[in-house]
């Protein structure tokens, strides 16, 4: 098999790893709103194919829903529904849509397969399995969201910056721009990189980068929104990230709520939320880049994938960006530095048996993290947490986005009466809707917006909502719960009855 | 060469330390059973005025099984009024990672132990609080809310009102306060202060600032109260130039 013929492979393995284990998935906050923005563009196709130029008259009437987030990926999410749902009707709602996100994670194994191909085969495999074997990454490459593309894009752009011609490179380039603003960092790396490379590569560098100006080409064509008004559309998008909130985040037993925030905040969170194999590597990997880069002559791609990394980690270390999501955002930083670890790995075997005895136990507690902890990714920590359990003590975030709470769908399902009240909490309408849609939840169970007006509730362990679970006590008039998603004994969903209704315990204080 | 065996057996050995650990930690955490019988032990052990303190402050599965008395998750057992509690069983889950014993904080603040007993991975142990007498529990509030991340028996008073009420002098006001939810971390926000008086007379004041950092939200006061009539008419008077903020109190005395 060639090298190109592996990459497709792995990358194709990995899409299909997705579908495979998607379906428990629950649909992060998130996911609900690019859910109903994929109908919404599902409706403007649809309007384009019947009537074109009433389509292109009306883009803002369809597309200023989820105006903070570039077309691409959500027109993609639309255009799968249609064809794989509404016109084909062969896969579930939730599938269809998730269907191009799960390209996006072939291709991220792909281009890191290929980045680690130009340092040996094994290298080649190793890369995109070091990314994958942890349930975090496992997780965010579920979902229809942004996190896995614009890490795709981000490695795909590194290795069209290194191989491909200049239109290629505009292209990818402009893909990436299209699925999220983290690729306004891309051009400065890649310009760094240049000037940094010896001076008869630097020249042709140089000269490729002007093809880059292209790339918004990409942006205004897959992004309807601004094919009226571009620059006030534009002008929103950049605001709305310039300004954004910080949500409240827990770490260390104290919540963070606003800047500054700890400059080692995302390197610790990796290390914590990582398997510690991985964290070993990826530490080891960015000492390598490091080292590397201060040699005489550094190797082009070496010192490519140090800036990749570099640059998507450098926003979180300013101590002003907002932190929150984990470490999806900077999942690049984990991705770029697989190669190297992968390198790392093999130079450390003296043998090829040796080779495969360190990947095993190298990737074993990741696939055991996945095995035991999916489908709730975010909720994942590794052994140098502790796991779920010493990540509780210590006061690190529960979970986030709320899809734990497929854990207590079927008890709910299997107990609520017929119409019941159920306070779902930081589950959002629209992926209350989605979970009735795809059949996880009963139709006939009403979203209710408080406990005061619940007959049961589903509430999330987040340690800013605490107030959430003795106001439900205030209103049920009871403190224990019916039941709950407890992983390692540590609480993630809490459900409470009203006492007397079906499922409730019986007595309590 | 040298440096890469070192790097290789290093891998290997965290690759398969790592594995160990995860296999193991499911031994370490009390399965279902366990829960049962130590609920068990509660139900025939605990009487009125007891309460079951669950450690670590997470391990709220408990309140699945224990149905004999009132389950607390108080994060700081040393500081911890407990109020109405006599004896205080300790269910704890000590094989977790990181797991700190509060034996430490409890002795500190006189309190005494009683033999351990095991259900699993779950330990239990009652704790005698030798606690203060309570003369009059002036709030007496059914309702929890939650302050600085823990639930508390506290009375919601608007900030501009006030909170009245008879009850036993004894010899010493307790009074604790904060602001319910996120919103007492508003940084900016200008200070609550609670008044408290008996009979008119003025016992202190409880300045409640913007929690800054968790842990210090739920402000305390304690005043002797002066000598006079067994009962008194105690009035909390709650002010603040930002009366947006929802504000609970909790206020005793002991005798």
């Amino acid at each position: 098999m060639t090298g190109k013929g592996l990459a497709r492979g792995l990358g194709f393995a990995t899409a299909a790893a997705m579908a495979l284990t998607q379906s428990s998935v629950g649909f992060v906050r998130d996911e609900g709103y690019y859910f109903t923005a994929a109908q919404g563009y599902e409706a403007w196709l649809r309007l384009l194919l019947h009537a074109p130029l009433q389509a292109i008259a009306e883009t803002e009437r369809y597309w200023s829903y989820n105006f903070e987030h570039p077309g691409l990926t959500k027109l993609l999410f639309a255009a799968s529904h249609l064809v794989f749902t509404t016109w084909l009707g062969i896969l579930p709602d939730a599938l269809a849509w998730r269907l191009p996100a799960f390209a996006f994670a072939g291709l991220l194994s792909y281009w890191l397969c290929l980045l680690g191909l130009s340092r040996s085969r094994a290298c080649g495999v190793l890369a995109p399995l070091l990314f994958w074997c942890a349930e975090r990454t496992f997780f965010h490459g579920h979902l229809a969201c942004f996190d896995i593309p614009i890490c795709a894009m981000w490695a795909g752009v590194g290795v069209a910056w290194l191989r491909r011609s200049g239109p290629r490179l505009a292209l990818t380039y402009g893909v990436a721009l299209a699925v999220k603003h983290n690729a306004w960092f891309l051009p400065p790396v890649l310009l760094v990189h240049a000037l940094l490379l010896p001076r008869e590569q630097r020249a042709f560098a140089l000269r490729r980068l002007p093809w880059l100006l292209l790339s918004p080409l990409v942006l205004f064509a897959a992004w309807p929104l601004l094919w009226h008004h571009p620059l006030r559309h534009l002008g929103a998008w950049i605001s709305f990230h310039t300004r954004h909130v910080h949500y409240a985040w827990w770490y260390f037993g104290q919540v963070l709520r606003a800047p500054p925030f700890p400059i080692e905040y995302p390197v610790v969170v990796d290390a914590l939320a990582l398997p510690l194999p991985l964290v070993i590597l990826l530490g080891a990997a960015g000492i390598s880049l490091l080292l590397h880069f201060a040699r005489l002559r550094p190797d082009p791609q070496r010192l490519l994938e140090l800036g990749l990394a570099g640059a998507a980690l450098l926003p979180f270390l300013l101590r002003t960006t907002p932190i929150f999501g984990g470490i999806k955002h900077w999942l690049a930083f984990v991705a770029l530095l697989t190669p190297e670890a992968a390198s790392l790995l093999e130079r450390a075997a003296p043998s090829a048996r040796a080779l495969v005895l360190a990947a095993v136990l190298t990737l074993l507690p990741g696939l055991w993290q996945i095995a035991h902890v999916h489908p709730y990714g975010t909720s994942a920590y590794g052994e140098l947490a502790g796991d779920i359990p010493g990540a509780a003590t210590l006061g690190m975030q529960r979970q986030y986005w709320s899809n734990d709470v497929t854990g207590v769908l079927p008890w709910l399902n299997a107990h609520c009466p017929q119409g019941a009240r159920v306070y779902f909490h930081e589950v959002n309408v629209e992926s209350y809707q989605t979970y009735v849609r795809m059949g996880m939840l009963r139709a006939d169970i009403h979203y209710a917006p408080g406990p005061e007006q619940a007959d049961y509730a589903a509430l999330q362990w987040h340690r800013e909502f605490r107030d959430r679970e003795p106001q439900t006590w205030n209103a049920f008039g009871t403190r224990r719960p019916a039941t709950g998603l407890y992983l390692d004994e540590v609480p993630q969903i809490v459900v409470y009855a009203r006492p007397g209704l079906p499922g409730a315990p019986e007595g309590g204080r | 060469m040298g440096l890469r065996k070192a790097a290789f057996a290093a891998l290997i050995a965290a690759g398969a330390g790592s594995l160990l650990f995860d296999l193991t930690l499911g031994l370490r955490l009390p399965s279902d059973a366990d829960w049962a019988e130590a609920a068990g032990a509660l139900r025939a052990q605990a009487a009125a005025g007891d309460a079951v303190q669950i450690w670590p402050a997470w391990a709220e599965r408990a309140r699945l099984f224990v149905d004999a008395a009132p389950v607390l998750a108080e994060e700081d057992p040393l500081a911890a009024d407990y109020l109405g509690v006599k004896r205080l069983w300790v269910l704890s889950l000590p094989r977790t990672p990181f797991y700190r014993s509060p034996e430490g904080a409890l002795r500190a603040r006189g309190a005494t132990p009683a033999a351990d007993q095991r259900f699993g991975a779950l330990l239990l142990r009652a704790w005698d609080l030798h606690a203060a007498p309570i003369a009059a529990d002036l709030t007496a509030s059914r309702e929890m809310h939650e302050v600085d991340y823990v639930a508390r028996a506290c009375a919601p008073v608007a900030i501009g009102g006030r909170f009245a009420v008879r009850g036993a002098a004894g010899r010493v006001l307790h009074l604790r306060a904060g602001v319910i939810g996120e919103r007492a971390y508003g940084a900016g926000k200008p200070p609550v202060e609670v008044q408290a008086f008996a009979d008119g007379v003025s016992l202190g004041t409880l300045e409640v600032p913007a929690t800054v950092r968790d842990g210090t939200g739920w402000r305390r006061l304690d005043a002797q109260v002066p000598g006079g009539p067994p009962e008194r008419e105690f009035v909390f008077a709650v002010s603040s130039t930002d009366r947006s903020r929802p504000f609970c109190l909790q206020a005793w005395t002991t005798r």
